[in-house]
């Protein structure tokens, strides 16, 4: 937890929001940090006028300070069937990694929401601040259960339609979605969001072979109850892994086009050294 | 490639393979897994393999290598093999050439045509009796050797290691080659005759001949429905020259000194230079270079002539009896006939009895010879030396219009004249009167110098022949003079009595009454090569006490013989030409008693070696096959051990897909 405390969320972009907060904002407002002069006009705070330079040019100055902002942090959380899946949980890696982003956003006195989207509809935490509402996010994370499939579509767009100010949005999904990702990431792209897609990927959807999958088998679908045949063999393993690649680099591709970061997350990961050194590295956090 | 079980095969084929097809198209039990999500295994899958069930066949290379294994094992149950002839279930009779031509060394290296024609033999008997686990049982085969003369080396039977052991029995001969008594004996063990309907019953047989195809009596053969497989040993280009004649005298003049001719035939297409050498008893005496010319394609007839050319020795000094040999030097596919030896005795005066003693024109002519004694003997002096068989003592006895009785003509040489001495094949049957000679045998050794075309002849006796009686003068109405050689039994006989005709009055009276004396006396320790050839049998005489007869035979030794009468010893068939000396003890003689017999080949129809490309039997042609056409090679340990090789790599694609 005193590791969490000094992290905080980045942005690539200084965004405004409603309250002030710890975070440089583009606009011109009050704080410590200069920004610039400009001539005097009517109305202006005399508290901000550079008296100095009046007793020397005796001309009226008014000095700029840059505002800094608060920060809202929307953290999205596949709940589909399909994530409480692999060992570790993908969808228990999501709660804890979840929970340590939350932690981090409200220590830093960031506006923090949280949405879990699967088919049974979207629950939503929204608007909490201050490290003493770590207990309520918590409760809410805790209450989430997995099933039905995939509306990641529909997620995406009741998110971005309901979403309140600018900030930093993190997706966290396997994002192996058959009616694919693509309209959904549209929806946010254009919303001044920072957006990160964390891909959680289970160990043994990442190398199938060394987890010991093997011989002749009928795979089920856990969302659609989909079938597949299949018999285990190195070719099979490979073009798997190849699949599996080229998937995960065309998602790659489309967010860096769209001004997102992607990043694959394996849940062998461990939780510490994925806040404080990978996403650090990817500079989600600093 | 035959198969000897396809039926077998076949069934299997039907048996296994279309059910491992089905195993592949039936549903595999699968072990039903969960999974997040299965959008990136269908992928996979569908890039693996196409949905289409020929591709997915195509691409299956676990059932593509099972078939394999399975095509090969039902390859190696229906026995596959490579040049191997077909096995058929009716009788093969393998006839072998032995004769002397197929002594030639041009078969291989160190072998000769005998030795190739017996191991393509061994390859074909391989070949009928190697029948698998599901082979039908095969035909009976026989093993038949022949030259001039046919011997049964093995009757039909089904066993190989039987009908192998004989053919390795075979062994080589200087004989010449005919067919005839071979196709006799093969159709004396073919054919059955049903007892009920007296007709031959059976499919024929199946000759297989293995012959350098040069078989003198060959055009005057017939096919009977036979089925002929002629496997050609030896090749087209053969070189050989052969030694054909060889011939010793003592000159009148000179009767201590020898003078040696030879006859040499070239049968290649180009001329030959040879260098003949002469020994005397196995020294080197005198080498002649002689050329002999090319043997040429006469057009008219289309036989091959060969090339020909004698060669004389100066005549030398030989008082004491010899063993000649002519060699020729040149090396060529042919050894047997590069070498003719003659034994030359010493010179002897010979020793006559005439019967009756009361001859006249006879006794004139006898007394002018150079005779070392001539006795005359009345018949009854005759009659009791022939019942106590002193008559040995003789070279020639003549009988001057004198029958003996028969029984009391043992074998012997001798000349008659008149009356028809008791031998076989001398049938009289009445008198003739006048006649004139109409031709004579002119080349017969009796017969040299005799001019008969002034005899004329008053009256005699009509006689028929024997065939195998030679008739030397032939008059207008029957048989003037004739021969008989009969084993040691040797005679001339003059079917009229000299004085009812004008011969005594002529010159070649006495011209013959020397020729056929000499003749006669030498008659087996001949100045005359050609009196024992390949196939003849040893027939001589030995002094009736003679003990520990022994004969020393070329490349078998020393064969001891106990004859019954010493006095009429033989020995026989001869298989190889060489010299042969026979020896025998005496009581009261300390030294060994030898006789020396060469047995030459001079025949120039076993010296042309080149190999018939195909027979001709009667109207029948029959094309010769190479050498190799029997080679039995089976398939099937290759096809398993393929197969193995097979299930090793299935074994292995099946784990590395299943190791991950």
């Amino acid at each position: 937890m005193a590791k969490l405390d000094q992290l905080d969320v980045m942005s690539r972009k200084i965004f405004a929001g409603k309250l002030q907060g710890e975070r440089r904002s583009k606009k011109r407002g009050i704080s410590v940090e200069f920004a610039d002069y400009r001539h005097y006009a009517h109305g202006d705070d005399l508290r901000f006028i550079d008296w100095n330079i009046y007793a020397r040019l005796d001309r009226l100055f008014l000095k700029m300070f840059l505002e800094e902002e608060d920060l809202s942090l929307i953290i999205a959380i596949d709940t589909s069937a399909s994530m409480h899946w692999g060992n570790p949980s993908k969808f228990i890696f999501c709660q804890r990694l979840a929970m340590a982003l939350g932690y981090i956003g409200l220590t830093n006195h960031n506006r923090v929401s949280a949405f879990a989207f699967d088919s049974g509809g979207e629950r939503r935490i929204t608007s909490l601040r201050g490290r003493r509402r770590t207990r309520e996010l918590g409760s809410w994370l805790l209450d989430l259960t997995p099933g039905g499939s995939g509306v990641f579509n529909d997620a995406m767009r009741t998110i971005a339609l309901g979403r309140q100010g600018k900030g930093v949005m993190l997706i966290l999904s396997d994002f192996l979605l058959k009616e694919g990702y693509e309209k959904g990431l549209r929806y946010l792209a254009g919303g001044g969001y920072d957006t990160f897609c964390l891909q959680v990927l289970s160990p043994e959807e990442i190398d199938p072979g060394r987890t010991g999958l093997a011989g002749d088998l009928r795979l089920t679908d856990v969302e659609d109850e989909d079938t597949a045949e299949i018999t285990v063999s190195a070719a099979l393993l490979k073009r798997y892994k190849q699949n599996l690649d080229a998937y995960c680099g065309k998602l790659r591709e489309f967010c860096v086009r769209r001004g997102m970061t992607h990043m694959t997350i394996d849940t062998a990961t461990e939780l510490d050294k994925l806040l404080l050194d990978y996403l650090r590295k990817r500079g989600l956090l600093k | 490639m035959t198969w000897l079980t396809p039926v077998t095969g076949a069934i299997l084929a039907a048996a296994v393979i279309p059910p491992l097809i089905l195993l592949y198209f039936l549903k595999l039990r699968r072990r039903p897994q969960a999974i997040a999500s299965t959008l990136l295994w269908k992928r996979s899958v569908e890039d693996l393999r196409a949905n289409a069930p020929f591709q997915r066949l195509r691409r299956n290379l676990l059932l593509l290598l099972q078939l394999i294994a399975l095509l090969l094992l039902v390859f190696a149950v229906m026995q596959p093999q490579i040049q191997a002839g077909r096995q058929r279930g009716g009788k093969t009779i393998f006839l072998i050439d032995n004769s002397a031509s197929m002594t030639a060394m041009d078969a291989g290296e160190d072998e000769t045509r005998l030795d190739e024609a017996k191991r393509l033999a061994r390859e074909r008997v391989e070949a009928l009796y190697a029948g698998g686990l599901f082979s039908r049982v095969p035909g009976e085969s026989m093993i038949v050797a022949f030259s001039d003369r046919a011997e049964v080396y093995c009757r039909f039977s089904r066993s190989k290691q039987e009908l192998l052991d004989a053919i390795d029995r075979i062994r080589p001969t200087h004989g010449g080659t005919t067919l005839a008594d071979a196709l006799k004996l093969a159709r004396a063990y073919t054919t059955n005759v049903d007892p009920e309907s007296d007709r031959p019953v059976g499919a024929p047989a199946t000759i297989e001949i293995f012959t350098d195809g040069r078989i003198a009596d060959l055009p005057d053969q017939v096919l009977r429905g036979e089925h002929m497989i002629y496997y050609r040993i030896g090749t087209e280009e053969a070189d050989n020259v052969t030694i054909t004649a060889i011939s010793v005298e003592r000159p009148y003049d000179r009767p201590t000194a020898v003078e040696v001719f030879a006859s040499l035939l070239n049968y290649n297409r180009e001329a030959v230079t040879c260098d003949v050498q002469l020994s005397v008893d196995d020294t080197a005496l005198a080498v002649e270079e002689i050329r002999i010319p090319l043997a040429e394609m006469d057009e008219g007839s289309g036989q091959l002539l060969p090339g020909r050319n004698n060669v004389v020795f100066t005549p030398f000094e030989q008082p004491r009896g010899a063993v000649l040999e002519i060699a020729n030097l040149r090396d060529d596919a042919l050894l047997a006939d590069n070498v003719a030896q003659i034994v030359v005795p010493p010179p002897k005066r010979l020793i006559v009895g005439l019967v009756p003693a009361s001859s006249f024109f006879v006794r004139e002519a006898l007394e002018g010879l150079s005779l070392k004694r001539l006795e005359l003997l009345t018949q009854e002096q005759y009659e009791q030396r022939a019942e106590e068989n002193r008559l040995d003592q003789y070279d020639v006895i003549v009988f001057d219009d004198y029958a003996p009785p028969p029984g009391l003509m043992p074998p012997g040489r001798y000349l008659s004249f008149g009356r028809t001495p008791p031998v076989d094949g001398l049938n009289e049957f009445g008198e003739h009167g006048a006649q004139l000679v109409l031709n004579i045998r002119e080349e017969h050794p009796a017969l040299r110098f005799v001019n008969l075309d002034n005899l004329r002849i008053g009256g005699g006796h009509l006689l028929q022949p024997a065939p195998d009686v030679e008739v030397l003068a032939e008059g207008s109405q029957g048989p003037l003079l004739v021969a008989v050689s009969r084993g040691a039994m040797h005679l001339i006989h003059v079917t009229f009595d000299p004085g009812m005709s004008t011969w005594p009055l002529l010159r070649s009276w006495v011209t013959f009454i020397f020729n056929a004396v000499e003749y006669l006396g030498q008659v087996g320790q001949g100045l005359t090569a050609k009196d024992l050839a390949v196939g003849e049998a040893i027939a001589t005489r030995l002094p009736s006490s003679a003990t520990d007869i022994a004969l020393a035979v070329p490349e078998s030794g020393i064969v001891p013989l106990e004859p019954r009468d010493p006095s009429q010893l033989s020995w026989g068939p001869i298989r190889l030409a060489g010299l042969y000396v026979l020896s025998w003890e005496v009581p009261d003689q300390d030294e060994t008693q030898t006789r020396a017999f060469a047995v030459n080949l001079l025949d120039e129809f076993e010296g042309r070696i080149d190999v018939v490309p195909e027979l001709q039997v009667g109207q029948t042609e029959v094309a010769g096959r190479a050498g190799e056409s029997g080679v039995y090679t089976p398939l099937w340990p290759w096809a398993v051990a393929l197969c193995l090789l097979v299930l090793m790599l299935e074994w292995w694609v099946y784990h590395r897909k299943m190791w991950v």
